[in-house]
């Protein structure tokens, strides 16, 4: 008995003394949090989406931070959704964030921003994908970057002005299978891809979903085979990708045009595969730093201001969107001259920046629900072992050019 | 009709690596008999000591094989002595200690290499091979050869050898082995450190098939478990055949029917069979019907 | 006897007195409560009856599940919403467990987590009921007959209220004839079908109370996270065998035992996540797994098994 009441009185003590200084006051530091995966099989890309954002941070402050006070990034651990909710509250209660970002899992991004909406702060989003994050209303919820509308959006447009006259046929004569992994990402993107393809006029042959983390595709890539299509399209994460490949190469499946969606387009890919297999891959992703200064202003600076400060190149394309949004978080907060809700909320309605105006070559300018309407992933193709930007055009450095379509 | 032998070739190999996975869980199942959560952390351990040995110490990881089974084995008998011969009495705890270890290994590995999806380099998974006209991954072929070769290997040391015998007798009743004179605590030693030995052949093999990845032992341990269940505890070539008949089902399931739905089908395949014949399809009648709470 | 339960409860309560306006720690009590309940229901098939089930994550989707949509399709209030959700996990509880049932042990659990994941499979797979891969979302909309609170306290207080209530049921369980039958069950099957206990009704109906529970426990989950969603719902780690986990750091086949094991296990896991989750990758997990292994090892019976072991040595002691 005792030795339960003392441990309990001490947590009971240690409570008090912290919510003694729970009082609505400001730090000196402007405190943002970051909600991510730092555990699990997303936790690479927490990392580096936590990295993108201490990039712009670390760029503001060198200006003198925003609204008079420098910024500082802290970081919250989340994987599920009631882990997401712990983290906001222990970040907000306990460490006076003031603003939220994120979030690299849906679920864990709906039930963040809702927590934190108890507290009347902001949930500015550069990452998740889901559509229902915009799509339910709430208040302090904002979306910076592309999400699963926009890669669909890509993808079928990619497929009709790239990989169509590439292949030398018409739209209406091509013949498409759309492969996801199962999860929220994969099925979202997937449904709107089906969508938008046999809206422009393509055949889609066949709608194929798998688990991530299947020990076997092969299943998945002889169904494909069967229907013979001109266009393979795949979204997903990494691991299966690569071993959707790998059973491609292993059964004899030939596409003309392969076409991955959302994951492979890093090292991690190119080490499964080999640089002669991924030949003409192409990728709809995140956008890279290799596009034109044009398109993406800045995007070479931010490539250099990484490897200066992480000593590698940047492991993944999330970090750059995720830069991007934390570099609107930073002007809405100075236009707003604070972090209230409200303020916040309508100087990013009123942000009119066009597309082509950050690194990532996206613009700012955010529709009813708060998504910003004028961000939207990129097309690569693997060409010789390195990641090249093909589309849109003016992204595309000016010597680029397709290869390997159809693929031999 | 190329098709159907193409999903019936596709179902054999991967039951090969259902097979090499859960032979050594078949033996520490059998023997020890505890739910080891922490099997398919051995087989991502020893994927990383393959990638370890192939990418910076330039082993062919085939013969890395050599070097990495008998690692594991010696670690197999350092988490025997440690947290499991302790907890010999305490099924339930070991359970929970073999969890604890899952989350220990899963974690410093992601600690280590940060969540990179890392890859065997040297090409191998690219080698394809052409059979009666079907293709095949030649990795994949290996993986199915190895399985059946250290299957009957097996079978033999358990047949042939003394201390073959003696796990089998454990397996059969360990009481009455211990009164038989078997020293069934460095039976259970010897049987751990085998049964992590081959996991570690099975992570050598599989590493140039898939993307190595911290989490990667958790895709293989329910199903190695199930197999091992289906095929008869303790019985060599049950875990042998319940491999390829897992792989078959999931093979055909998934093509016929629709991938998403693979691993839900041969689930519920499997606990159906289970109610049928609980002591699974080749085990000895009876050797199921020791529960949890073991006697000593 | 009574009594002293009541006042290990009132005990369990005092952190919530305390710390009632603290935000972070109130939404770890209330979470902690809530898996004090699941614990203690998983505890009574599992802890009193031996049967290991891994599986219970399905009983807790149902309900989960059962009560969002009754509450968002017909706006029933989830007050009443978890009686049919307790009803509908019982149901299937007993349609799965009595073929399983047969299996013992180790054969048994490892049913019970193909059981979780074919469920998990389908979950995601049909959209009509689940919400597929998206789940369900309730919305926040704060009112006492939504069961959904603007302030944490009171979630705190619903699901100590639940705790307690599953507690009791516990406590009443062990002194009942069927409390008995399943200890004589879990003791030695053979002896007590000998007996003349009908074995297999014996375990339905532990099963079927445990089910219930964990049933309505989902449901109460449903209303607090409202994102639902079949990852969080049929995660072995953080649902299925997080039950087991509970009861055995806590004292398997105790009353308290569930109780104390979550009061224990959430504040720490959430602690350091907290304190160590962002900087080194999993790091906060590596400590967990140490503190499992390291809990295996030294609290064999569990904490409530060590304190009552201690206890009697204090006792001994004074009588020698």
């Amino acid at each position: 008995m005792k030795r339960i009441l003392s441990s309990r009185l001490a947590i009971a003590a240690f409570a008090i003394s912290a919510s003694a200084s729970l009082a609505w006051g400001q730090t000196d530091t402007l405190r943002i949090a970051v909600i991510n995966p730092f555990s699990g099989p997303m936790a690479l890309y927490g990392d580096e989406v936590a990295r993108g954002y201490q990039l712009a941070i670390d760029e503001a402050n060198a200006k003198g931070g925003v609204a008079g006070r420098k910024i500082e990034l802290l970081r919250g651990d989340a994987s599920s959704p009631p882990q997401g909710i712990a983290a906001v509250e222990k970040l907000a209660s306990q460490d006076k964030v003031e603003v939220f970002t994120g979030t690299y899992i849906s679920a864990v991004s709906n039930a963040a921003s809702d927590a934190a909406l108890r507290y009347n702060r902001i949930y500015w989003d550069t990452n998740a994908l889901a559509g229902d994050l915009t799509e339910r209303g709430l208040p302090n919820f904002i979306r910076s970057g592309p999400y699963a509308s926009s890669f669909a959006e890509v993808s079928a447009t990619a497929t009709k002005e790239l990989l169509a006259p590439a292949l030398k046929k018409d739209l209406k004569d091509i013949k498409v299978w759309i492969e996801h992994e199962d999860s929220i990402f994969g099925s979202s993107i997937a449904k709107l891809q089906k969508e938008l393809l046999e809206k422009m006029g393509a055949k889609v042959v066949g709608l194929g979903a798998h688990n991530f983390r299947s020990i076997d595709l092969a299943d998945s890539i002889l169904r494909a085979k069967a229907t013979e299509p001109d266009v393979w399209i795949e979204t997903g994460y990494v691991p299966d990708g690569s071993l959707l490949l790998r059973t491609m190469r292993d059964q004899g499946f030939k596409p003309p045009a392969i076409m991955m969606v959302g994951t492979g387009d890093t090292f991690e890919t190119l080490d499964a595969l080999g640089a002669e297999y991924l030949e003409g891959v192409a990728v709809v992703g995140y956008p890279r730093p290799d596009q034109t200064e044009a398109y993406g202003p800045g995007a070479a600076a931010f490539l250099a201001a990484y490897k200066k400060k992480y000593d590698r190149d940047p492991i993944a394309p999330q970090g750059m969107t995720a830069y991007v949004g934390m570099q609107m978080l930073i002007e809405a907060i100075a236009a707003a001259g604070g972090t209230d809700m409200e303020k916040v909320r309508a100087a990013a309605a009123k942000m009119d920046k066009p597309l082509k105006s950050y690194a990532s070559g996206f613009g700012a300018k955010f529709d009813a629900n708060f998504q910003n309407t004028r961000a939207f992933p990129t097309v690569v193709q693997w060409q010789s072992g390195k990641v090249v930007t093909v589309y849109p055009k003016d992204a595309a450095q000016s010597h680029v050019r397709l290869v390997n379509l159809p693929r031999k | 009709m190329e098709t159907f032998f193409n999903i019936l070739l596709s179902g054999i190999l991967l039951g090969g690596i259902y097979s090499l996975v859960s032979i050594g869980l078949n033996l520490i199942f059998g023997v020890v008999r505890i739910v080891n959560f922490a099997q398919g952390e051995f087989v991502m351990l020893a994927m990383y000591a393959t990638y370890f040995c192939t990418t910076h110490l330039g082993i062919n990881p085939y013969l890395a094989v050599f070097l990495v089974a008998p690692l594991m084995f010696l670690f197999g008998l350092a988490v025997q002595r440690t947290v499991l011969q302790p907890l010999q009495n305490e099924p339930m705890m070991q359970i929970f200690a073999t969890f604890g270890l899952l989350i220990l290994f899963e974690n410093s590995m992601l600690a280590l290499t940060r969540g990179e999806a890392y890859s065997l380099s040297g090409g191998y998974s690219s080698v394809a091979i052409s059979l009666f006209g079907l293709k095949a991954s030649g990795v994949r072929v290996v993986v199915f050869f190895a399985a059946t070769g250290i299957a009957l290997a097996l079978m033999l040391f358990l047949q042939r050898t003394m201390p073959g015998k003696a796990i089998r007798a454990v397996i059969q009743d360990r009481q009455a082995a211990r009164l038989m004179g078997i020293n069934v605590e460095r039976t259970y030693l010897l049987t751990f450190g085998l049964g992590t030995a081959l996991a570690g052949v099975a992570g050598a093999l599989l590493a140039p098939i898939y993307t190595l990845s911290p989490y990667i032992g958790e895709n293989f341990i329910l199903a190695a478990f199930a197999v091992v269940v289906l095929g008869g505890l303790g019985s060599v070539p049950g875990a042998y055949f319940g491999g390829l008949i897992v792989g078959l089902i999931e093979s055909f399931a998934g093509f016929y029917i629709d991938p998403a739905l693979k691993q839900a089908i041969w689930f519920i395949i499997f606990v159906a069979v289970l109610v049928v014949r609980p002591s699974g399809l080749m085990g000895q009648i009876g050797a199921e019907e020791v529960g949890l709470r073991e006697q000593s | 006897m009574l009594g002293q339960y009541v006042g290990l409860l009132l005990l369990a309560c005092a952190p919530l007195g305390l710390m009632w306006n603290d935000p972070y720690w109130i939404n770890i009590l209330a979470y902690a409560y809530l898996f004090g309940a699941l614990a203690a229901a998983w505890n009574i098939i599992g802890g009193f009856g031996g049967q290991f089930s891994l599986g219970h994550g399905v009983f807790f989707a149902i309900g989960a599940y059962t009560v969002a949509r009754l509450y968002l399709d017909l706006g029933l209030t989830p007050w009443l919403g978890i009686f049919p959700a307790a009803a509908l996990a019982t149901l299937v509880a007993v349609l799965i467990s009595w073929p399983t049932f047969r299996l013992r042990g180790p054969f048994f659990a490892i049913a019970t987590m193909a059981i979780n994941e074919a469920c998990f499979a389908l979950a995601n797979y049909t959209d009509r009921l689940t919400g597929g891969p998206r789940g369900i979302l309730v919305p926040f909309r704060a009112g006492f007959s939504n069961m959904i609170f603007i302030e944490r306290w009171k979630y705190a207080l619903l699901t100590f209220g639940f705790m307690s209530i599953t507690v009791l049921i516990t406590v009443l369980l062990r002194r009942s004839r069927l409390g008995h039958y399943l200890l004589a069950v879990r003791e030695d099957e053979d002896a007590a079908r000998a007996a003349g206990i009908d074995v297999l009704k014996v375990k339905l109906l532990g099963m079927a109370l445990s089910a219930a529970l964990t049933g309505a426990g989902g449901g109460i989950f449903a209303m607090y996270v409202r994102v639902l969603d079949p990852p969080t719902l049929f995660s072995l780690p953080d649902v299925g065998v997080k039950f087991a986990l509970i009861s055995l750091i806590g004292g398997i086949g105790t009353v308290m035992g569930p109780v104390v094991g979550a009061l224990l296990i959430v504040p720490v896991e959430n602690f350091l996540r907290g304190a160590l989750g962002g900087e080194v990758p999993g790091g906060h997990l590596i400590i967990l797994g140490i503190i499992l292994v390291g809990a295996s090892l030294f609290l064999k019976r569990g904490i409530v098994g060590a304190f009552t072991i201690a206890l009697r040595r204090i006792r001994d002691r004074r009588h020698s």
